[in-house]
């Protein structure tokens, strides 16, 4: 947004009409020079006369002469005249009219700017000269003294200059005078005393006489001082480098105004833009800025728009050019005063569409990338809104204990969102919504922090969707509150938690926004693009070994692209690899069936809501208004999935299938897709995650950053030393990066052993053991070893017989691959449930035991106390083949930890000390770690909590025989998440049992609620209570199997303690 | 690492021997019978997408056509072992000689990881398949059908490619084709309504009325709602379904004393079979215990489900009142609770034969598509009942005259009758 442009169109007019007025004039002298008939040197200057004009486009000038008329082409008469006599001596002889076609800004004089008026009156008067000469005649030429020797074009310049712009003309003499020392020219130096300071003072003492014209002995000073740094000059260099540097300083003179905004950290995000347009204004086409100055320019206006990150700048110096800027300042809302920068987020989505838009120009492939309509606010927005309401304290909360802050929150968000925005910013967001219409839009953060090369901040703010329909009071109302609602995101316990862990917590943090079109189209009362998505340049999830890292990832849904980028737990996105667009995570009808999108996100126009809507009912009522469907859908149809004919679907009758195989097939969008990824990976230097949005015509970019890795997806470091006793298993084949931590028990299932099982049905019983397994071991702290393929469904000998629910709670699949003979059989990469181990962040390892290069260590597995007996009695028989192990028992508290890093395709399995499971802090603070509160605090609280709980069970009253606690609380593991597990061993009558349950439950609300208000995370109740009765604890059942466990026994804790301390008088135990 | 352990095609063997020994079929019959008659293992060179060649193994085992033309799917498996195609092939003898169908058993495949190739690849793989074996094959020799990993394209490729080299066309060659494009009206209904059939055939040898029974039926999925649908025309209640819970990872039971209403359950069902337990429960559903569909007071259990789902934990809990079982699903009950379910003299109208419904349309797909006349569902139905009804009462004769398990009895019929065309061909004496 511009802002001040009456302002900007002044100095504007100044700069521009230097160059403008030499070039006329120098033509037009030209002109005369060579002219010697008064008909065509008026078409002539005709012709010449608008390239001194501020809009040479719109210019039309007639010259009346005598009974003569010249026009130019095209000409009418218009109300935006000006105009100038010719004279002859003193009598007018003609007239010069200039008009302009339209109505234009207002400037010096009508339309006209003062430099214009000058200009017209110089060019009158020289044709006046003119026609005087030539009605002289030959007498004037014999008069004419014989001509001098021929000057030299530059000195025509300098002369020119000397008559337009003196000042400009001192400083290219003081320009020449520089270049000249440089250049190492002897005796160059003296001429520097011209510019001493002292010098207009102290050379001429008569130049304090006011009554002395002034101007005219300084020209002469200025024409004399040029004189002799010129002729010194002639003798050093040639005539053409003496013109070419001329013109260079004449053009980068008109930029020096630029140079100073931008070089000066003071200078607003007003002047910045005032100063770009001008400078656009003046220069279009930009060729003409010497190479390092231009790149100066670039360097300025990223530092002070995108980002100060070095690294960031460097790149985005090659990519982006002076007038990007103005195209995207146009767009930009900031307060009075501004510095503030776009953001992360802005930043990243403004870079890659510059270098996808240079690389566009080679690859076809490029060509039809667009970007949606963007309007932006400065990250001091914030602030300004904040000081605007008085809301400085609320930036005292990062500071704050975090369970206050989350208590707080609420209300913050409240005062937000009920305070207004000051005038000069509701003025640009009314313009931006002139701008975008009634198209539904989304509000996106865009923090400094965020998308930091380097720092992983992706979603920790709030983007919302707004439907931006009805009058424009209410749409600007409603994008004022979702502004605020945005910037309070800010001050939320989970941002402000996450930068405590990372020893953010004192960064400077402000918020930009991004105010974006949603991409896509109107379906019934829907709105919504025809599909979107995310894209990965490095592939982390390969389902095939013909699969590479750099093929990538795309992540595809209909409709808004919300359900890709998260992982929505009861739907599937379809998954496919660019690079590879044959190979199909799901293979049979069934697998395409089940594991296609059934819901889909959308923007409902008519209650302004974002809704989740079944694709099915979608198309069933607005089938045939859907552009690009049939890219979308497939029909199913006597077991077979076929493409849409031409007609497109029977929305009525076919049963549709999300598969996107049109897209695929007969589209090139996956060819497009790769050639964004793989050019935004070799340009930006990294690997990168996009997000997009498609409306069945045109491909939008909505987002790019560098891609995002936490402590699940980051490459691991290996350590190069692992002692061999520690080592478990390594492996360098299909890796992807992350590390499985903290692994406490090892569920191996022999391969050996599983191909000797010599009946089917006690090769099915071992995927019945491990269902059970499944069940009893602690969720996501053991992982599943294996023969081949899991959940294979062919031969059963090929892999241990489950589906995904015997296998849910696992952290890693592994399967290992035995040679058999002279070759190695294939593994599945868990392709059976491959989308589920996605969603749920199961992780994914083959082994190959066989292959010289890695270590297996066979003893451990073989060897190691087997559990399964003891968790499993009816299973015991099959002891030989599965194999149980308690790491932590084994090694002496170590656990297994899976360190795995695809970059160097190695993985390790190795016993080691217990990590705190911290995401990697970025590199502005590494020392912070240690300052995050330890996880035990979450395990500790609720220990208290139980055994405060026990104490005040008076278990005469309940019926009550004895309290266990089992599970994270007792093992020491609990997180935020973690309810607490208690079991009570209960004898009372069924009133008894009544009253306790009711007991409990009023403990196990109170207690969630303190739990959220501590980490955000809540429960139905914090409390996951059982009762067993003694045919329980006899049987077995409900839990009962706990209080005599072998891996995780229950806990006994005192009952009803708190009751007879108080009988024998003794201080009530303080609750912590 | 040696391979020893579980092998599917000695267990097959060992299954027949003990058959043969039941039959007391001579030396030579065994040994023809125990081994397929023709086995092909054939490379197919195929074009990759990037332009690499790679090649793949395909195999075709034909067990035995003395009764007919072999029948028997293709399999795309990246492990596949000959043994099991063996196996496999077997199995299909049995299978269409127990419903009395004129085909014979085949089985085939190739190795390859579907998952690892394009459909460019895999459709020059089914090519390449047939171009390997399309001598030995054909509507009259041997008819291949979709398996574990392959589908109607396929099927449609290989048959395009058949036809391309014997020069004409013949739909017969293969089945499990869309409809429209020679493949038959009522498969879907197949499965289901050939596992009441039998049902209603054996109400009938227990003089006991449909209308007078119910039924609890394990899975909601194709054949489980067929089955169900089959059992409503005869006047039944069923009163129990039960299914998988794709969100929860868990199976839940739904009941309604009153009998459930199948339309009303199928407008609350995913492609899959998965019942919505809110709207069910709303409808007045009681959603109970994923495996309380086997407790219910019922007099036919159909388990139409998976695997192993009668256990010798679950066989107990069985109610008294169960006069019936037929096993809808492959191998629902295991082994122990098999004995247990024979002591108890439940009426065990086992896999082979309760779910034959399946091969024997597909049998009337190759027949629709020979003489190049497509037949009314109706008329597809009503066929298939009479080849049920006949199917079940020659096993259940047998069993009665030989005091067989009906499971026994379904064997003992089935190789009896490819011994039989054995000897009358003067294969063997």
């Amino acid at each position: 947004m511009g802002g001040g442009s009456s302002r900007s169109n002044k100095l504007l007019d100044k700069l521009k009409d230097q160059e403008k007025t030499i070039n006329c004039l120098f033509e037009i002298e030209e002109l005369i020079k060579n002219a010697d008939d008064e008909d065509i040197l008026f078409q002539d200057v005709i012709r010449a006369i608008p390239k001194g004009w501020q809009y040479p486009d719109k210019c039309l000038v007639k010259i009346v002469y005598e009974d003569d008329v010249y026009y130019s082409d095209n000409f009418r008469e218009t109300p935006w005249e000006i105009r100038a006599g010719i004279s002859v001596q003193i009598e007018t002889v003609g007239m010069i009219h200039v008009y302009y076609t339209e109505q234009l800004p207002v400037a010096d004089e009508g339309p006209f700017l003062n430099r214009e008026r000058k200009l017209l009156n110089t060019i009158a008067d020289r044709l006046g000269h003119f026609i005087l000469h030539l009605s002289m005649g030959h007498i004037m030429k014999k008069k004419q003294e014989p001509v001098p020797q021929k000057k030299a074009e530059w000195w025509i310049i300098l002369e020119l200059l000397e008559r337009t712009d003196p000042k400009l003309l001192l400083r290219i003499c003081r320009k020449m005078t520089n270049f000249l020392c440089w250049s190492g020219i002897k005796d160059a130096e003296r001429l520097l005393e011209y510019f001493a300071p002292t010098y207009e003072s102290t050379d001429d003492p008569q130049e304090e006489d006011m009554n002395r014209p002034k101007q005219k002995r300084a020209m002469q000073s200025i024409m004399s001082i040029t004189e002799e740094i010129f002729k010194f000059a002639s003798t050093h260099l040639s005539e053409q480098d003496i013109l070419n540097n001329i013109q260079r300083w004449m053009k980068e003179d008109r930029s020096n105004f630029l140079a100073n905004i931008l070089e000066n950290p003071g200078s607003s995000l007003a002047k910045i833009t005032d100063a770009i347009e001008r400078y656009h204004n003046l220069s279009p086409d930009q060729g003409e800025l010497s190479e390092p100055r231009e790149k100066g320019f670039r360097v300025s206006l990223i530092r002070r728009l995108l980002t100060d990150q070095a690294d960031f700048i460097d790149i985005a110096k090659r990519f982006v050019s002076v007038n990007d800027f103005n195209d995207l300042l146009r767009r930009v809302i900031f307060p009075v005063g501004s510095q503030g920068k776009l953001g992360g987020k802005s930043a990243g989505l403004f870079l890659a569409t510059r270098v996808l838009k240079q690389a566009a120009e080679k690859n076809d492939m490029l060509q039809n990338v667009k970007m949606p309509k963007t309007w932006y606010l400065t990250s001091d927005g914030i602030l300004y809104f904040m000081k605007y309401n008085n809301l400085e304290d609320v930036m005292e909360q990062k500071y704050k204990e975090i369970w206050q802050i989350r208590q707080e929150f609420p209300y913050v968000e409240q005062v937000f969102k009920n305070s207004p925005f000051a005038p000069e910013i509701i003025k640009g967001l009314s313009m931006a919504l002139d701008d975008f219409g009634d198209r539904p839009l989304i509000v996106r953060s865009s923090s400094l922090l965020e998308d930091r090369f380097g720092t992983a901040f992706a979603g920790k703010y709030k983007s919302l969707f707004i439907a931006n329909q009805g009058p424009k009071e209410k749409r600007l109302a409603e994008l004022t509150d979702a502004i605020a609602e945005v910037y309070a995101s800010i001050f939320g316990p989970d941002p402000i938690e996450y930068r405590m862990e990372r020893g953010l917590q004192d960064f400077h943090e402000e918020m930009g926004i991004m105010i974006q079109e949603v991409v896509g189209q109107k379906i019934g009362d829907y709105y919504l693009p025809a599909f979107a998505g995310v894209a990965f340049s490095r592939n982390e999830f390969r389902w095939s070994g013909r699969i590479k890292v750099s093929d990538g990832l795309l992540r595809l849904v209909p409709g808004l692209g919300t359900r890709a980028v998260d992982r929505v737990s009861d739907d599937y996105p379809i998954m496919l690899a660019p690079g590879q667009p044959g190979l199909r995570v799901n293979i049979t009808v069934d697998e395409n069936v089940r594991y296609s999108p059934s819901k889909i996100d959308v923007i409902n126009l008519r209650n302004n809501t974002f809704e989740t809507v079944e694709i099915e009912e979608l198309l069933k009522h607005h089938g045939h208004e859907y552009e690009g469907i049939n890219s979308i859908v497939s029909v199913l149809k006597d077991g077979l999935l076929r493409l849409p004919g031409g007609l497109g679907p029977d929305f009525d009758n076919d049963k549709l299938v999300v598969t996107f195989e049109g897209l695929n097939t007969r589209t090139d969008f996956l060819k497009q897709i790769h050639a964004i990824l793989t050019e935004l990976e070799e340009k930006l230097e990294t690997p990168v995650d996009i997000e997009f949005a498609h409306d069945g015509k045109q491909f939008y970019l909505l987002q790019c950053r560098p891609q995002s890795y936490n402590l699940d997806n980051k490459p691991a470091e290996i350590p190069g030393d692992i002692p061999d006793d520690r080592l478990l298993f390594s492996a360098n084949r299909y890796i992807s990066n992350g590390t499985v931590s903290n692994i406490s028990h090892i569920v191996y299932v022999d391969p050996q052993s599983y191909s000797e099982i010599a009946t089917r049905e006690d090769l099915l019983s071992v995927g019945r053991a491990v269902s059970k397994l499944n069940q009893v071991l602690p969720k996501r702290k053991f992982i599943l070893m294996g023969p081949g393929r899991w959940g294979s469904r062919g031969d059963i000998k090929l892999g241990v017989s489950v589906t995904y629910s015997d296998i849910n709670n696992t952290a890693m699949l592994i399967e290992i691959a035995r040679q058999k003979g002279n070759y190695t059989p294939d593994v599945s990469f868990g392709t059976h449930f491959f989308l589920d181990l996605v969603e749920s962040q199961i992780r994914y390892l083959p082994l190959y035991p066989d292959n010289d290069e890695v270590a297996f260590n066979e003893t451990f597995f073989s060897d190691s106390p087997n559990l399964l007996g003891e968790l499993l009695p009816a299973y015991a028989y099959l002891s030989d083949t599965i194999r149980v192990i308690d790491v932590k028992k084994i090694s002496g508290d170590l656990n297994l930890q899976i360190l795995m890093n695809g970059d160097l395709d190695r993985a390790v399995g190795m016993l080691g000390a217990p990590i705190q499971v911290v995401e990697s802090a970025p590199t502005v603070a590494k020392k912070s770690i240690e300052k995050q509160p330890p996880p035990a605090d979450d395990w500790r609280w609720r220990l208290q909590i139980s055994e405060k709980i026990a104490a005040h069970l008076d278990p005469e009253v309940f019926g009550v025989e004895a309290f266990y606690i089992y599970g994270s609380t007792k093992n020491a593991t609990a997180t935020a998440e973690s309810d607490i597990n208690i079991l009570i061993h209960f004898k009372g009558s069924p009133i008894q049992k009544s009253a306790l349950i009711h007991w409990l439950d009023g403990w196990s609300l109170a207690l969630d609620e303190i739990n959220y208000s501590r980490t955000g995370h809540r429960h139905d109740g914090l409390l996951d209570y059982r009762l067993v009765t003694d045919a329980d604890i006899e049987r077995g059942t409900n839990y009962a199997d706990k209080i005599n466990a072998v891996t995780d026994r229950a806990r006994q804790l005192a009952v009803g303690t708190f009751k007879a301390n108080q009988e024998k008088g003794n201080a009530t135990p303080k609750l912590s | 690492m040696k391979d020893s352990g579980f092998n599917p095609f000695e267990m097959a063997q060992s299954q027949f021997d003990n058959v043969a020994d039941i039959l007391d079929l001579n030396d030579g019959t065994r040994e023809l019978l125990r081994n397929p008659m023709r086995e092909y293992h054939f490379n197919i060179p195929v074009k990759m997408d990037d332009g690499s060649t790679k090649v793949f193994r395909g195999f075709r085992v034909q067990h035995n056509d003395a009764r007919g033309p072999g029948k028997g799917g293709i399999r795309f498996h990246p492990q596949e072992t000959v043994d099991t195609v063996r196996a496999l092939s077997m199995w299909m003898t049995w299978k269409c000689a127990v419903v009395d169908i004129p085909l014979g058993g085949s089985k085939g495949g190739v190795i390859c990881d579907p998952h690892n190739l394009s459909a460019r690849e895999q459709e020059q793989i089914c090519r390449g398949w047939v171009r390997q074996i399309a001598r030995d094959v054909g509507p009259f020799a041997d008819v291949p059908a979709p398996d574990v990993m392959t589908n109607a394209q396929h099927m449609l490729w290989m048959l395009d490619e058949f036809e391309a080299i014997a020069g004409g066309r013949f739909p017969g060659f293969i089945t499990g084709k869309p409809v429209g494009m020679g493949g038959s009206l009522g498969r879907k209904e197949a499965t289901g309504y050939g596992v009441m059939y039998t049902v209603r055939e054996a109400l009938k040898e227990l003089d006991l009325a449909p209308e007078d029974t119910t039924a609890s039926v394990q899975g909601f999925g194709n054949v489980a709602q067929h089955a169900i649908e089959a059992f409503h025309l005869m006047g039944g209640k069923t009163i129990c379904v039960s299914c998988w819970d794709q969100q929860d990872q868990t199976a839940y039971s739904f009941r309604k004393n009153d009998g459930i209403d199948l339309d009303e359950l199928r407008n609350m069902t995913d492609h899959f079979g998965g019942i919505d337990k809110e709207k069910a429960k709303a409808a007045g559903y009681e959603v109970i215990h994923a495996d309380d569909w086997l407790k219910q007071e019922v007099d036919i259990l159909v388990p139409a489900a998976l695997e192993n789902q009668i256990s010798k934990e679950t066989v107990s809990r069985i109610s008294e009142k169960v006069k019936i079982i037929a096993e809808g699903a492959n191998g629902p009950t295991t082994p122990e609770a098999d004995a247990v379910i024979k002591d108890r003299g439940i009426f065990m109208i086992p896999d082979f034969l309760a779910n034959a419904g399946g091969v024997t349309c597909s049998y009337f797909e190759q027949v629709q598509c020979n003489m190049n006349y497509f037949w009314g569902k109706e008329e597809v139905l009503e066929k298939l009942d009479m080849k049920m009804t006949d199917a079940f009462h020659a096993v259940s004769e047998m069993a009665r005259k030989y005091k067989l398990y009906m499971r026994d009895a379904a064997y003992v019929i089935a190789v009896n009758r490819v011994a039989e065309a054995c000897r009358d061909r003067g294969w063997v004496s």
